[in-house]
């Protein structure tokens, strides 16, 4: 047993008052006795020591709550060094800049490994465990939520809306083993086609409830059912790979990281990088719904030319609307077509 | 025994105790990357561990008159809080994405749950601050914690939300209030006059850089530049007006809080003990904007230095104006206060940082 002669300067709180006590610290034989203001004795198996930090206070707990404060660290870190008391492995991380850059790589690679690869696969696990029963009773009033604000009632002629509908019902959907990727069920899900006329131009989508809207506007740009055939087949594509739950879960997942990462900061800096990592998502299911509406189209002996008509309409469309380059939710026209084009030879 | 001789509070004048803050940006650093990698990869489970560590690191550098402060948040019952908390906003969101009905449902209930999470919130990062061995408590109660975040928040949207600095004010004194040092009681005097005239100046200078800004946009050389594309022109006109109002709230808010948070402390005290800050404009909007250079420029690498300087100039403003000695506080005593409503703010993000 080492006799500890040397000791530390000390203030003690006893917990029950304010009362600042100047103490001295010394250990004996494990046990360690404040002398001074307050006098007291403890075995050093009682007490709790606070971890490291540089310039910060040291604190010394009792059982009881009392504790005492010790600001004179090398002293301090010389008596636990005889006492046998070792930081935990997470502060002596933090107290080593070698660790610190080894944890900062670890971290970069781990976040973009995840963004890359473990969050999508992730994801798509989870919306293809979710029973589509589920998703479609949630996403039921949609729809109607809609209705009345940006849709009106569709002003195609019903037998005109019943062709379209019959020639899609017609359709093979695509093989399984034809989807890059493999898509675990290769049954197609079922679908509801409703037309309505709309306040934002030529537009289709998927929601969740299983209705794919088409608005008149597509009809009337397209002039061609073929190529309205590619747009439901885009559209089945998402319902088929599930989308809208992927991209709700890697939506939660990418926020949750941002705040995490810059929420200290402040969270309307985390919201935009947030946005940005979105996107890159929107575009690859925009272009998994591509594949889908290729695989489908090519099944049914409809000429991709189809297809790619819709982008360069689209893009004439946008060119004429005039609207600024932005970081975009969909692929970039061109290089839609030149997929489709590619996966026509 | 002349090294640690007795030091009597009561001998000396009372002099203004300036608050110290020990933290630097370097060792900031190190315990938030490491507390960022735990983080990832125990899919988020570690972040209770984490915000105690970093909590724990902040109090213990914060000293004020030859003591520190001490944080005693529990890792599991935060734990708890965050995943009661994480499941309920998975469900609004869930909920907000498929169905809106659902979504304004699941709000109204949050909306009604929230002054009562806001309330247990207070207890418990009160109860979990402790200073010179006498912990915090916070003694509002749930009644007042509702006409304080509901009903007055609510009346407040019949007066064009005119009543605001009011409300703020009635919100800041409830806070102070109700908050306690062991058996002493912390108030607060600060006038509805004082809490208008600080809107009042901000929404002068908000209102004046947006007409600068629109003067600029739609008559200046941005507008000539961007003329030349007339088809564009009014679209990007008006996107360049938004961004820069956007830009202008994310510049100024940070001086907005800053200046209620000197407002509110000015006008606090404990006991007899009068608080005071003494943060000044020109200093603080260079901390502010040197801050958001370099995270900017550093990619997100500065922001726990960045984090430190604005504590730093924050805290260091702070000083204790004691009347007579700061030795006779007294613990009180109660049960211990659950997690929560802790971890319920920390998900649904409320701040209370002031």
């Amino acid at each position: 047993m080492h006799a500890q002669a040397e000791g530390v300067a000390a203030v003690y709180f006893d917990g029950r008052s304010s009362r600042l006590h100047q103490v001295l610290l010394t250990v004996r034989d494990g046990v360690a006795y404040l002398e001074g203001d307050a006098q007291r004795a403890c075995a050093l198996g009682q007490l709790r020591v606070s971890e490291r930090s540089r310039h910060g206070a040291r604190k010394v707990t009792f059982p009881d709550g009392a504790y005492l404060e010790v600001r004179d660290g090398a002293g301090f870190a010389r008596l636990l060094q005889e006492t046998g008391h070792r930081d935990s492995w997470v502060v002596r991380a933090q107290q080593s800049w070698r660790a610190v850059l080894l944890a900062a790589g670890a971290t970069v690679l781990v976040l973009a490994l995840g963004y890359a690869y473990l969050l999508p696969a992730a994801a798509g696990w989870m919306a293809e465990a979710m029973p589509v029963s589920l998703e479609r009773r949630l996403g039921a009033g949609v729809l109607e939520a809609f209705d009345g604000r940006v849709f009106l009632p569709s002003a195609l002629p019903a037998p005109r809306q019943a062709q379209l509908r019959a020639a899609f019902a017609r359709l093979l959907p695509p093989d399984a083993e034809a989807l890059p990727g493999g898509a675990q069920s290769g049954n197609a899900p079922d679908w509801r086609l409703v037309f309505r006329r709309s306040r934002i131009g030529p537009n289709a989508f998927a929601l969740p409830s299983g209705e794919i809207v088409l608005t008149d506007e597509m009809v009337a740009l397209l002039q061609d059912d073929q190529a309205v055939m590619g747009v439901l087949a885009h559209e089945l594509g998402h319902l088929h790979r599930r989308h809208m739950t992927r991209r709700i879960i890697q939506g939660a997942a990418v926020g949750a990281g941002t705040a995490l990462l810059f929420g200290d900061a402040s969270t309307l800096l985390s919201t935009l990088p947030a946005l940005a990592l979105d996107m890159k998502y929107s575009r690859d299911a925009e272009r998994e719904a591509d594949d889908y509406a290729i695989a489908m189209l090519r099944r049914n002996g409809i000429a991709l030319d189809h297809l790619a008509r819709v982008f360069e309409r689209l893009r004439q469309q946008d060119k004429a609307g005039g609207e600024l380059p932005y970081l975009s939710s969909h692929p970039a026209s061109a290089e839609r077509i030149a997929r489709i084009r590619a996966a026509g030879r | 025994m002349e090294m640690y001789a007795y030091q009597n509070e009561q001998a000396r004048p009372a002099q203004p105790q300036r608050v110290k803050f020990h933290a630097t940006g370097g060792e900031y650093f190190r315990i938030w990357i490491v507390n960022l990698l735990l983080t990832i990869v125990t899919l988020g489970i570690y972040s209770a561990w984490a915000k105690v560590r970093r909590n724990q690191y902040f109090y213990a550098n914060t000293e004020l008159a030859g003591a520190s402060f001490e944080y005693h948040g529990n890792p599991r019952a935060i734990l708890k809080g965050r995943i009661v908390a994480a499941l309920m906003a998975g469900a609004y969101g869930l909920a907000g994405h498929y169905s809106p009905k659902g979504g304004v449902v699941v709000a109204l209930v949050l909306a009604g749950l929230s002054p009562w999470l806001i309330l247990r919130s207070l207890q418990f990062r009160l109860y979990n601050t402790s200073y010179r061995g006498i912990r915090f408590i916070f003694a509002g109660q749930t009644r007042d914690a509702y006409t304080v975040y509901l009903w007055r928040p609510i009346m407040n949207g019949f007066t064009l939300m005119l009543a605001t600095p009011f409300v703020y004010q009635r919100m800041k004194a409830w806070q102070h209030g109700e908050s306690r040092f062991g058996t002493a009681r912390f108030s607060f005097d600060a006038t509805v006059g004082s809490f208008y005239n600080l809107y009042a100046a901000f929404m002068l200078v908000l209102v004046g850089c947006t007409g600068l800004l629109g003067v600029l946009i739609f008559s200046g050389p941005v507008a000539a530049s961007v003329a030349a594309n007339t088809a564009m022109a009014g679209q990007a006109k008006m996107g360049f007006m938004l961004l820069g109002v956007y830009a202008l709230l994310f510049a100024l808010y940070p001086f907005f809080t800053s200046f209620l948070q000197k407002l509110v402390w000015n006008h606090t005290r404990l006991e007899q003990h009068q608080f005071s800050s003494d943060m000044r404009l020109g200093r603080l909007a260079f901390i502010t904007l040197t801050n958001y250079l370099a995270i900017i420029c550093t990619l997100g690498l500065f922001l726990p230095f960045a984090k430190v300087r604005a504590m730093r100039y924050q805290l260091e403003s702070m000083s204790l104006q004691p009347q007579g000695s700061l030795d006779d506080f007294v613990a009180a005593s109660g049960a211990p206060v659950g997690a929560f409503g802790e971890g319920m703010a920390d998900v649904l993000d409320f701040d209370f940082s002031l």
